[in-house]
């Protein structure tokens, strides 16, 4: 069974950031997991959110994204929604840096995509037709 | 959580000591310090042991510090990441892209 445990409305706002990180930290430690595991997802989270304030609702703090927190027993899964700018397909694929970076060839943008994918076991990216985009990312639970 | 930002000089060498989070709000300032310490001319060392948390803009600027001081022939070094730093740099395959020291000579 899926519980739906929290779900917060956060303003298109950097300021706010932190507090988000704050929270996920809390959840996924609550739900016994510890050390590096949750500053893995706790990034992940953050580069999310970064990613709706400053693409879907372009940094503008009169909008707003939403984030779920839902849990089974065999996974915890999170969830970003914003009703800003639809990502295309194309942006939402994860560019991994190449296996031997130099600095001449690496681009710092796309990064954060790159990291979701690494540490969350499941991701899903589900863009809106006309408006909104929707981030699913899940964690299975050590057995 | 805020970050503070402090440039020093030790030698030859333009340390900023960084402190606290680098995330989308803060990392405006390591970017505006890092640009600027470059453009100086001389050797620059981004101290991060304080750093307890860094995303990928905070990634990126670092990226774009090691760029340009390449590109004019400067030194530009990781001093002491702190382990989440070098978590996010690891995740990103980054960490090898990097000089990374324990101290500056002199510091």
């Amino acid at each position: 069974m899926i519980r739906q445990d929290i779900t917060i409305e956060v303003a298109s706002d950097p300021r706010l950031l932190h507090l988000v990180r704050a929270l996920v930290r809390g959840y996924l430690e609550d739900s016994g997991f510890s050390g590096d595991r949750v500053g893995e997802v706790v990034l992940g989270v953050d580069e999310a959110c970064t990613n709706a304030i400053r693409h879907a609702c372009g940094g503008n703090p009169e909008e707003s994204f939403r984030v779920t927190f839902r849990s089974s027993e065999e996974f915890l899964e999170i969830q970003l929604e914003d009703s800003g700018e639809p990502a295309q397909p194309e942006a939402v694929e994860p560019k991994a840096p190449p296996e031997q970076p130099d600095a001449a060839q690496v681009q710092p943008g796309g990064l954060g995509l790159h990291l979701i994918h690494e540490v969350f076991d499941e991701v899903e990216f589900c863009p809106g037709v006309t408006q909104g985009n929707c981030v699913t990312m899940k964690l299975f639970i050590p057995q | 959580m805020a970050l503070s930002i402090e440039v020093r000089d030790s030698g030859d060498w333009r340390i900023i000591d960084a402190v606290g989070e680098v995330d989308l709000m803060t990392s405006p300032q390591l970017r505006d310090a890092v640009l600027a310490s470059v453009k100086e001319g001389g050797n620059v060392g981004v101290n991060l042991s304080g750093a307890e948390y860094m995303d990928s803009s905070g990634v990126a600027t670092l990226v774009e510090g090691l760029k340009s001081a390449s590109e004019k022939g400067q030194q530009f070094v990781l001093v002491r990441p702190s382990g989440r730093v070098m978590k996010v740099l690891e995740l990103a395959r980054l960490d090898t892209l990097f000089d990374i020291r324990e101290a500056i000579e002199g510091d």
